[in-house]
């Protein structure tokens, strides 16, 4: 290794700290430019630049693929080829957590920013790195917390657009997907209980209260407080559970 | 040197030896001895006082204290060994008087020995922390006479046998009594507490245990508590003559738990006399008896008010439940108000107005008063028939009392709102209708709800007489504008012009009024119009009357009073003599129910039936023709028609106004959780129930979990946030 003056060596470091590249990078665009520390960072400016519109274009032909002929989105057909192309079914909560990532908007849908700078900041630049990244995707809902934000945010992505809150039935089906993830002991009883109530939508604040209630829900259900400002269609819940007699009554 | 020597003198006292007779003392002891021996026999009267100070004063002076006090201990006692032996002696009752009497020519011999030795007492007695000798006197008394075997319980029998014989009802020598019960208190508190009242007061305890036993079984309630009454006064009576006032508390308390406190539960709940069976019979003598009598005893008074508070609810919930009563309203709010006077009325005149009973009366009313859903409508029931009938040539004050009454309950009511809702209806009709018998009585109801409730209870009522003063206004402009040549043909019409959102009138679609009409119809509006800009003006002709003058055949005439709508159908018939059902419907635009109902009026109602109709019968059908009855006759030249009533409110129409009434607390319940939340900008949920619960008491419960609907839906339209640490912490959103 070339021995470096202390100026040099600070040099080094503030170019890899402006570049974000390793040692190894950083040293070898320091040596090829005689060591210029300008050059040097010129030089990886570029070529990463130059290495991350090839990525681009490859997302971007990537997009090309899947997107509808006359919209410049990616929708319902486009997302069935992708899932065929992945090896995933289309009703797979792995969808749910990749469109987490791409922030989609809308369920069913991905608009050309959100397929391409989702897919970049996921480090993947075609299907095989992509279909490579499915399994670890999965294991990102076992973490509590991205679970609860992919959860909160599932509501947007679910609810139609311009709607302050989410149909019956569309919260019922995320609520299958998303509690069933969560081994949720009474998802059934909970989507059965919703049908015969014929509650019309369910707000962003119930949505919410109901991921807590099932964290803290099913061992503790006999303790449960009634003044405790669970929303109402929870109160109602419990209920409707005690009267089933699926939780004792207190 | 010749020194004076200093030389001390010294005076030395003048020197006299008296000579001290060896039996000086002795002597002079026997003088003092014979003297006390002759007090006590009563000779005292051969004996100086003179002599006999002078000699204890020169014992004393000569140190012969110790011989004087201890001859004088032992002459004392030999005395009081005699005395107690001539009062044992005495037989029977004589013990007492004997006791009493030798306890008095003691008393007076010591007085006289005390005298004479009063040297002594001052010097050598309180030198030597000895006891003077008034005390000493009754000391060796209490220990020789009162405390000797034979006499302490020969004397304690015989006084308590006394009272027991006064107590059974025989007169006995209360002086006597008197006096030992003195001399016991006289030799000392504990003398009189040890030897005479303990005692005493145990043998009471058992006595009236066993009295009041034998009493509860076979008195009634009422007897039994005149007895315990009349005993407790004996007892103090018995202090007052012959007891130390010490004993008065002991020996009532003794009374009150023997004959109350042990029977409290018993007495109350005494089949066919206890207390519900008073409360029912109005025996106020009874009740306050037992108030003065259990107030006494520790729960006394919660157990009466318990059982009274019990036995209300119990009967008023029979009241306001019993299907018979829902009937007739205006009798149901009448026998809550008897009710309600029945037991002010035994509050004040037998439980001293106390404050916890009229608290209890309060609760208990509201309790079972919102019991019965209909309760609120029932009360305004009850005011529109006094406002209709009830009150007419009724004085002034007589109307404020029972306006009054109705604001008593009112106020037990805790759906005020549903109140307001029918007691609304009710004033519409009554005023559109002038069927109010006092405008005055009106307005001071109206007064008193707004005191209760304050201004935005009433500003719609108050805003239905605005308008009906205005309207009389308007309609003498109009009728002044109108000219004498305008007024003399077709007909008149007074309006009564109605601000929307005072009246609870749903608005309804017009009919089709009769082409005679308009013009007058038209120029009010244009009238009307004129005076106010940018009003709009819609007929109700669902309401109103009117007056025709018809002419049946044979020349008969009438005056028919009859409602709008019915006044429509009829002067269709001054161009048809015969109209179908489908006709009627078509040329009057009624809606199909109104219009049965008005027809029926017209053609089923004997004697006011002005048309005849085809098929004769009860009901309208479709297909039915009617006629002018030209048969009709009437012994009156006016004739109201009146209309079949509507079908009492019905199940659905019951539960839309339920519903009605629920809808207009949401928009209440939401200002209040806005208000409250912009002013602590983060509460918590409790809080917030409770603090909405408060704001809005004085118009209705609001039901928590309604609240709870509320804050989800105001946190769905963004005025609040659930904080997001804390879901029990809701925030306001400014």
């Amino acid at each position: 290794m070339t021995r470096l003056t202390k100026k040099r060596r600070g040099e080094v470091s503030k170019s890899m700290r402006l570049t974000g590249s390793n040692d190894d990078v950083g040293f070898r665009a320091l040596i090829e430019h005689e060591l210029h520390l300008n050059a040097a960072l010129d030089h990886f400016c570029i070529r990463d630049q130059i290495r991350a519109l090839a990525r681009r274009r490859k997302l971007e032909q990537l997009f090309q693929r899947f997107k509808e002929p006359h919209v410049d989105m990616i929708l319902a057909n486009g997302i069935e080829c992708l899932c065929r192309e992945l090896q995933v079914d289309p009703q797979d909560i792995v969808m749910l957590v990749l469109s987490s990532h791409m922030r989609a908007a809308t369920m069913c849908e991905f608009s050309r920013q959100e397929f391409i700078d989702g897919l970049e900041a996921l480090g993947v630049d075609s299907l095989e790195t992509l279909r490579e990244k499915i399994p670890s995707l999965r294991a990102e809902l076992k973490d509590e917390q991205i679970f609860s934000v992919i959860y909160n945010f599932a509501f947007d992505w679910a609810k139609e657009e311009g709607q302050r809150s989410m149909t019956l039935d569309t919260a019922i089906g995320m609520w299958q997907l998303l509690l069933t993830e969560k081994c949720w002991p009474l998802v059934d009883h909970w989507c059965l209980f919703l049908q015969a109530r014929q509650e019309k939508a369910i707000s962003r604040d119930t949505w919410t209260m109901v991921l807590e209630f099932v964290k803290m829900a099913d061992p503790v259900a006999p303790h449960y407080d009634a003044d405790g400002a669970w929303p109402s269609l929870i109160d109602g819940f419990v209920g409707y559970l005690r009267e089933g007699g699926i939780f004792p009554s207190s | 040197m010749n020194t004076p020597k200093k030389r001390n003198f010294k005076i030395e006292a003048f020197k006299h030896r008296v000579e001290v007779d060896p039996k000086y003392a002795e002597k002079t002891w026997k003088v003092l001895e014979h003297a006390i021996h002759e007090i006590y026999n009563h000779n005292a009267s051969g004996l100086s006082f003179e002599e006999l100070y002078r000699n204890a004063y020169n014992m004393v002076l000569h140190k012969f204290g110790d011989k004087l006090y201890s001859g004088l201990i032992a002459t004392m006692t030999l005395h009081l060994k005699e005395i107690s032996k001539s009062i044992e002696a005495a037989q029977g009752g004589l013990f007492l008087e004997e006791l009493n009497r030798k306890w008095g020519e003691h008393n007076k011999a010591l007085q006289m020995i005390r005298d004479i030795l009063m040297y002594m007492d001052r010097t050598y007695v309180s030198n030597n922390n000895k006891t003077p000798v008034h005390e000493l006197g009754l000391s060796l008394w209490r220990e020789h006479i009162i405390h000797s075997e034979n006499i302490r319980s020969r004397l304690l029998n015989m006084l308590l046998e006394q009272i027991y014989r006064e107590r059974t009802g025989e007169v006995i020598d209360r002086g006597l009594m008197r006096n030992i019960t003195k001399m016991l208190s006289d030799l000392g508190p504990s003398v009189y507490q040890e030897d005479f009242e303990k005692p005493f007061l145990e043998v009471s305890a058992s006595f009236y245990s066993g009295e009041s036993q034998q009493f509860i079984e076979c008195c009634s309630c009422g007897e039994y508590l005149k007895k315990a009454e009349r005993w407790l006064n004996e007892e103090m009576e018995r202090v007052t003559h012959y007891l130390d006032p010490k004993s008065e508390p002991k020996i009532t308390s003794v009374v009150e738990r023997e004959m109350i406190a042990n029977h409290m539960q018993r007495l109350v709940h005494m089949e066919n006399s206890g207390l519900v069976d008073m409360l029912v019979n109005d025996r106020y003598e009874d009740l306050g008896r037992m108030y003065s009598l259990f107030r006494r005893v520790p729960d006394g008074l919660s157990t009466i008010r318990d059982v009274m508070t019990s036995h209300l609810r119990e009967k008023g919930k029979q009241l306001v439940t019993d299907p018979e009563r829902l009937r007739d309203p205006v009798d149901f709010v009448q026998h809550l108000l008897d009710e309600k006077d029945k037991y002010d009325k035994i509050i004040g005149s037998s439980f001293n107005n106390d404050k916890t009973f009229l608290n209890a009366l309060t609760s208990s009313f509201e309790y079972f008063i919102n019991l019965n859903g209909r309760a609120p409508e029932f009360i305004s029931l009850y005011v529109d028939d006094k406002f209709r009938r009830g009150l007419r040539g009724v004085s002034e004050e007589d109307v404020e009392a029972v306006l009054d009454k109705v604001m008593t309950l009112f106020r037990y009511l805790q759906e005020k709102d549903v109140f307001e809702k029918y007691y609304k209806q009710h004033l519409a009709k009554r005023l559109l209708y002038g069927k109010t018998v006092s405008d005055d009585a009106e307005r001071s109801l109206i007064v008193k709800l707004k005191t209760e409730c304050g201004y935005q209870f009433t500003s719609k009522l108050e805003g239905m007489f605005t308008d009906l003063k205005t309207s009389q206004d308007t309609m003498q402009g109009f009728s002044a504008g109108q000219g004498p040549e305008a007024a003399g043909e077709g007909p008149a019409i007074v309006v009564q012009v109605l601000t929307t959102g005072s009246w609870p009138m749903q608005p309804s679609a017009a009919c089709n009024l009769p082409a005679e009409l308009l013009p007058v119809c038209e120029r009010f509006r244009a009238y009307y119009l004129g005076t106010h800009t940018g009003r709009r003006l819609s007929w109700q002709t669902n309401m109103g009357t009117a007056d025709l003058r018809v002419a049946f055949a044979r020349n008969q005439r009438h005056e028919l009073n009859v409602s709008t709508h019915q006044m429509c159908i009829l002067m269709l018939f001054n161009s048809a003599d015969r109209l179908g059902y489908r006709e009627i419907e078509q040329a009057t635009e009624i809606p199909a129910a109104d219009l049965r109902r008005c027809l029926q009026s017209l053609a089923c109602v004997k004697g006011k039936n002005v048309l005849r109709k085809e098929p004769m019968s009860k009901d309208v059908g479709d297909d039915d023709a009617f006629f002018v009855n030209d048969a009709f006759a009437s012994k009156y030249y006016k004739v109201k028609i009146g209309t079949v009533a509507a079908q009492k409110d019905s199940e659905p129409e019951k539960q839309e106004t339920r519903q009605r009434v629920e809808e207009d607390r949401k928009p209440q319940i939401e200002a209040a959780i806005v208000r409250i939340m912009k002013s602590r900008r983060v509460l918590d949920h409790n809080n917030v129930v409770a603090e909405v619960t408060r704001q809005l008491q004085s118009r209705f419960l609001p039901n928590p979990v309604v609240i709870k609907k509320r804050i989800e839906s105001l946190i769905e339209r963004e005025f609040l946030e659930r904080d997001k640490a804390d879901r029990k912490l809701y925030r306001y959103l400014a």
